[in-house]
């Protein structure tokens, strides 16, 4: 089912990542991962014009953790994505994957990126390309692959999410769910450390919605280090190591989910859960 | 005939499309007619193109080998076209009223006369006009690329940007051209090249003339380049620089290639006003096709004829543009991006 990915920054492949369980301690190479969290936010902040989105946002996420980010539309979630990613400019406060501060002037914001994976609500494949194409490019022009090893490297990521079929089909004869699955593939092909996804569901039909979390589903088994923005609290309860609820750019709340779900210790956190429960019930 | 009963025979078997598309009577005559309408376009084209063809090549080659009847000089006699214009002019007369269609074909044979007698003259000023238009446009695309670029995602410089596209579209063609001719010393500078002029080399009126079209005709088209890539989503950037790529290499990869689809539309327009705006480098002593053609008309006085076979050469010109460029489209189209794909489903039926 999954490709052997042996450059995967620790050096094993996710067979034997999951094997570890919660054990990170055990082998000398992640032994730094458990005592330095993989990504670690202090105290951003980003305004648009005199709009203040993110107010002081702290967080810290280990390698191997599934952060859910939840919270109502405008509290700031999806710029706290791409503040992680380098695709807006912050105002204050630093951001660090692994030793790097990815908010020093002098770190490469395109370095960062090939090592974080994005998957946007909008999907965003290159519509002038194949799906297989979508994910060459990235393999051809920043890693600088070679055509045919490219070309083996995203035929074997469009397996891994189930559209080895479909290789030859330019976005727009794609379905939405098949397309955001050449999005995963996309962003996984370039190996990253982190995986972020914008409500990657957002836009898509409840079945089609169930194609993606499903590949997302497979991703948690295999140990990705993932940061979700979503309002599907099916995979929140099933698949998060961590729930972070977000209101007004500032972290309200933060746990596992369980307790997040059950026993909340803010009215405001229960209020939404109630909310959004009644909205897909 | 016979492909008509083909396709009968196929909806019969196939009951479900029968119903369905099962092509009446007017259908199949629309489609006699299309055929028949696009065998005849094929063949004017190939008559076009051919005699062009065989005019330079026979100009620049045999006729430097001594074949022939010499540069410049037709290979018809026009005097069988001008007999046949007598004696059907003097049968119109003796036919009174009857003889009026009579006498247009006898005015038809007095054009076709006058064409073989202009023809090598209209085919050289035609070689100028393909060469100027092409090279001023090829030319004028790679300025307007960057110029476009810069004005979309420039940031602080793309006033740049905008005030060469609007100097240059705000002033007139002929201006800049005589500014260019005239006004600056260019032609002197050009003088030095000793190959300027000789041999194959036209003169240094020529290349002013690139120069002038290129620089108008990149305004026009960076401002085509400019809609196409405000055309595109703003989602694609995100993406390729999600991926890892420079905004620059975004640009180049991702956003151009969709780009460059979206404007092929607007550069078609722009390569039709191109052929035709390039009669203004006759007035700078380009001898291209509308140069010839006036000359000639000025000496002879035979403006009516004269210009109607010069709009014939236009126009011959620009529908094979059109039909080149269309097929370019239809080449690189694809699937949901901008309106080819419409068009190309359209054309395969």
């Amino acid at each position: 089912m999954t490709a052997p990915r042996t450059d995967d920054g620790d050096g094993r492949t996710a067979d034997e990542r999951r094997g570890d369980g919660d054990e990170r301690t055990g082998s000398p190479s992640s032994a730094t991962a458990a005592t330095d969290p993989l990504l670690r936010v202090e105290n951003l902040h980003k305004s648009y014009g005199a709009e203040e989105v993110l107010r002081g946002v702290s967080l810290e996420i280990d390698r191997g953790d599934v952060e859910v980010l939840v919270g109502p539309s405008g509290s700031g979630k999806s710029t706290l994505l791409q503040c992680l990613n380098c695709l807006t400019e912050i105002d204050s406060g630093h951001i660090y994957l692994g030793d790097t501060e990815v908010t020093a002037s002098d770190t490469d914001p395109n370095e960062i990126r090939q090592q974080i994976g994005m998957v946007f609500q909008d999907i965003n494949l290159f519509a002038h390309l194949t799906a297989r194409k979508n994910i060459t490019l990235g393999l051809r022009k920043v890693r600088g692959m070679s055509a045919d090893a490219a070309r083996e490297r995203a035929d074997s990521e469009l397996d891994r999410v189930g559209l080895a079929d479909q290789a030859d089909s330019y976005p727009a004869q794609l379905s939405g769910g098949q397309k955001q699955r050449v999005g995963i593939a996309r962003a996984l092909a370039m190996d990253p450390e982190v995986m972020l996804f914008d409500e990657p569901t957002s836009a898509l039909d409840p079945e089609l919605s169930n194609e993606v979390l499903t590949v997302m589903d497979e991703l948690v088994d295999e140990g990705m280090t993932m940061v979700v923005v979503t309002h599907e609290m099916r995979f929140a309860r099933g698949a998060a190591s961590g729930i972070t609820f977000l209101a007004d750019g500032q972290i309200v709340e933060r746990g596992p989910p369980e307790r997040l779900f059950e026993n909340p210790s803010h009215e405001r956190t229960a209020q939404f859960f109630e909310n959004i429960s009644h909205d897909h019930d | 005939m016979t492909e008509g009963t083909d396709v009968t025979t196929a909806t019969e078997r196939d009951p479900v499309a029968g119903t369905e598309s099962r092509p009446t009577a007017r259908d199949r005559l629309r489609s006699s007619f299309d055929r028949a309408g696009h065998l005849l376009a094929v063949f004017a084209g190939i008559v076009f193109w051919g005699w062009l063809l065989t005019r330079w090549l026979y100009d620049w080659v045999f006729a430097r080998l001594g074949i022939g009847p010499g540069a410049g000089e037709a290979f018809l006699s026009p005097a069988p076209f001008e007999a046949l214009a007598a004696s059907l002019s003097s049968a119109a007369g003796s036919f009174g009223p009857l003889g009026v269609p009579i006498g247009w074909l006898a005015s038809a044979a007095d054009a076709a006369a006058l064409g073989v007698e202009i023809g090598p003259a209209l085919a050289t000023g035609a070689w100028y006009t393909v060469l100027l238009t092409l090279s001023s446009l090829t030319l004028g695309f790679c300025i307007a690329v960057p110029l476009a670029i810069l004005r979309v995602y420039g940031g602080p410089v793309r006033w740049l940007a905008l005030a060469y596209t609007e100097l240059i579209r705000g002033t007139p063609l002929l201006a800049q051209l005589f500014v260019l001719y005239y006004g600056l010393p260019l032609s002197a500078w050009l003088n030095d090249f000793s190959v300027v002029g000789r041999g194959f080399v036209p003169g240094y009126a020529f290349w002013i003339a690139i120069l002038g079209f290129t620089i108008n005709g990149s305004a026009y088209q960076a401002e085509y380049i400019r809609g196409a890539l405000e055309t595109v989503d703003e989602g694609q950037l995100t993406a390729a620089r999600a991926i890892g790529l420079s905004k620059f290499e975004g640009i180049r990869h991702v956003v151009l290639p969709q780009t460059l689809r979206y404007a092929i539309p607007a550069w078609t327009n722009e390569l039709v006003y191109l052929i035709k705006y390039s009669s203004l480098a006759g007035f700078i002593t380009v001898p291209e096709l509308y140069y010839r053609g006036n000359d000639i008309a000025s000496s002879t006085l035979e403006y009516t004829s004269i210009f109607g076979l010069l709009a014939i050469v236009y126009l011959g010109l620009v529908l094979s543009a059109t039909n080149v460029m269309g097929r370019v489209e239809r080449h690189v189209a694809v699937p949901g991006l901008g309106g080819a794909e419409g068009r190309q489903q359209e054309a395969t039926e």
